[in-house]
């Protein structure tokens, strides 16, 4: 199997916080994983790192056998930047470009920064906004995109750049809880089509559902990883147990009223 | 009515002429010092400290004295300098545009340092995923959201420009206020400073209208 991130000994700290404390793991080509642990247990801090947003202090991350980190220390500013541009990232608060209509959006990377020719690019562009449902949004400007539109467009430019592995830092915690399973299909379909996919998130059921790892983060460290069915039916830790029932108890309020329908 | 009519274009014809100098400073001022200004933000952002004070020093220095003062320090203090003082000669119009670009980068600078300060962290980090530059991202995610956020206050400092280019009469240059004054001392008559204030008027109408139509067009 190919291993397209391999993450071996990550610290990180933020002064005398130590975020994350000796992380490993491999991500595989087609692996859907899904981090999942409670606020402040250093998942965010972990994917941010992935991408290089956060500098890690010490350990290893290659990426498709290139050192993205390698013994604490980075490479050129340059090759960086050509590590990071194979993968994707999806952020909690989309951050799309407000000035730019969806269009531009989607296109300014790849024109910008890949040079890609008009008429592929629009071409691409389009059969991206089908897939996530926005064809007809493509001239609007994001302040008039709902949150669940905003964060499929998020998606749809992600996958502009080709990516090889897509990095969501909670897609869903920023929407209203009836806006969530538009996003969530758009990430189930991704995984149909074994797009690699990391994915910290509060969505317990598609952690379960549509991933095929799980790893339970706390407090800075990897306290189990496994199967969704190692994770969710047969936890082994103590800690995990513990936030799975209040997590699981948290969510039934709501899901009663809204989601889980559609993308299961 | 007739004699009306000839006095007002006696006196308006000549503070047309100087409305020409007033325009000339003003488009100088405007087309350096907001670049200038810019370059000073980018400069007290910097993480070179040296780079930095300089900035943030010149900043606190322009806004912090008079512009008549930094008129007149350059028209006739600059040349007075020991050893540089003899390339520091200017004409009265030059050294009035050396001295409003200088004050109004300052005052530039600060807005635009505002205007990035609004701009989402969020925006940088989207910017840096997708593999542009700083520079790109500068260029073509940062300035485009910053003008806009800038706009009202440009738009606020850009028709105080205007009023102040009367202060250039100091050091003689020959603008609407120079020849409005002309005309008073000559005939004894205030009427010529109606006629020049409804000549700024006109200016800045022509400005309010000018940044309304860009706010509308940078609106998302």
């Amino acid at each position: 199997m190919m291993e397209i991130i391999k993450v071996n000994q990550l610290n990180k700290s933020f002064g005398k916080n130590h975020v994350l404390k000796d992380i490993s793991f491999t991500v595989n080509k087609g692996d859907v994983m899904a981090i999942i642990g409670s606020s402040g247990s250093g998942k965010s801090t972990l994917l941010r790192c992935l991408i290089d947003l956060e500098k890690a202090d010490s350990g290893d991350i290659i990426m498709e056998g290139k050192p993205l980190l390698k013994d604490g220390v980075y490479p050129s500013p340059p090759e960086i930047r050509a590590i990071i541009m194979k993968m994707g990232m999806v952020f909690q608060h989309f951050n799309l470009f407000p000035h730019l209509t969806v269009r531009q959006n989607l296109e300014l990377a790849p024109k910008v920064v890949k040079k890609e020719e008009t008429a592929a690019m629009n071409q691409r562009c389009e059969a991206y906004l089908n897939k996530v449902g926005l064809l007809e949004r493509i001239d609007a400007m994001p302040s008039t995109l709902s949150g669940g539109e905003k964060q499929r467009v998020a998606i749809a430019r992600a996958l502009m750049m080709n990516p090889d592995i897509l990095l969501f830092d909670e897609p869903t915690s920023a929407l209203d809880p009836e806006l969530t399973g538009e996003v969530l299909n758009v990430m189930q379909s991704l995984a149909n089509e074994h797009m690699t996919m990391v994915v910290v998130t509060h969505e317990m059921s598609f952690a379960r559902e549509v991933a095929n790892k799980v790893v339970f983060m706390d407090s800075g460290t990897i306290l189990e990883e496994g199967s969704p069915e190692d994770i969710f039916i047969h936890p082994q830790e103590k800690r995990t147990q513990e936030f799975l029932s209040s997590i699981l108890r948290e969510q039934k309020k709501t899901s009663k009223k809204y989601r889980l329908k559609k993308y299961c | 009515m007739s004699d009306f009519y000839i006095y007002l274009s006696n006196i308006t014809l000549p503070m047309l002429q100087g409305m020409v100098i007033t325009l000339s400073v003003f488009a100088v001022t405007i087309v350096c010092s907001l670049p200038l200004g810019f370059m000073f933000t980018l400069m007290a952002r910097s993480r070179l400290k040296p780079v930095k004070s300089l900035a943030k020093g010149y900043i606190y220095v322009v806004r912090g004295t008079p512009l008549l003062l930094q008129i007149m320090f350059v028209y006739f203090g600059l040349p007075l300098l020991p050893v540089v003082g003899d390339y520091l000669i200017f004409g009265r119009f030059t050294a009035a545009c050396i001295a409003f670009c200088m004050n109004y980068a300052a005052y530039f600078a600060e807005i635009f340092r505002g205007g990035l300060l609004a701009i989402d962290k969020g925006q940088y980090e989207a910017a840096k995923v997708l593999g542009l530059t700083k520079i790109e991202t500068m260029i073509r995610v940062v300035i485009p959201q910053m003008i806009r956020v800038c706009l009202p206050a440009i738009s606020n400092e850009t028709i105080t420009l205007v009023k102040d280019t009367a202060l250039v009469t100091v050091i003689g240059v020959a603008e609407i206020l120079h020849y409005a004054k002309t005309a008073v001392n000559r005939d004894g008559d205030t009427f010529a400073f109606l006629v020049a204030a409804a000549l700024y008027l006109l200016i800045n109408f022509v400005i309010t209208m000018v940044f309304k139509k860009l706010e509308t067009k940078y609106e998302f």
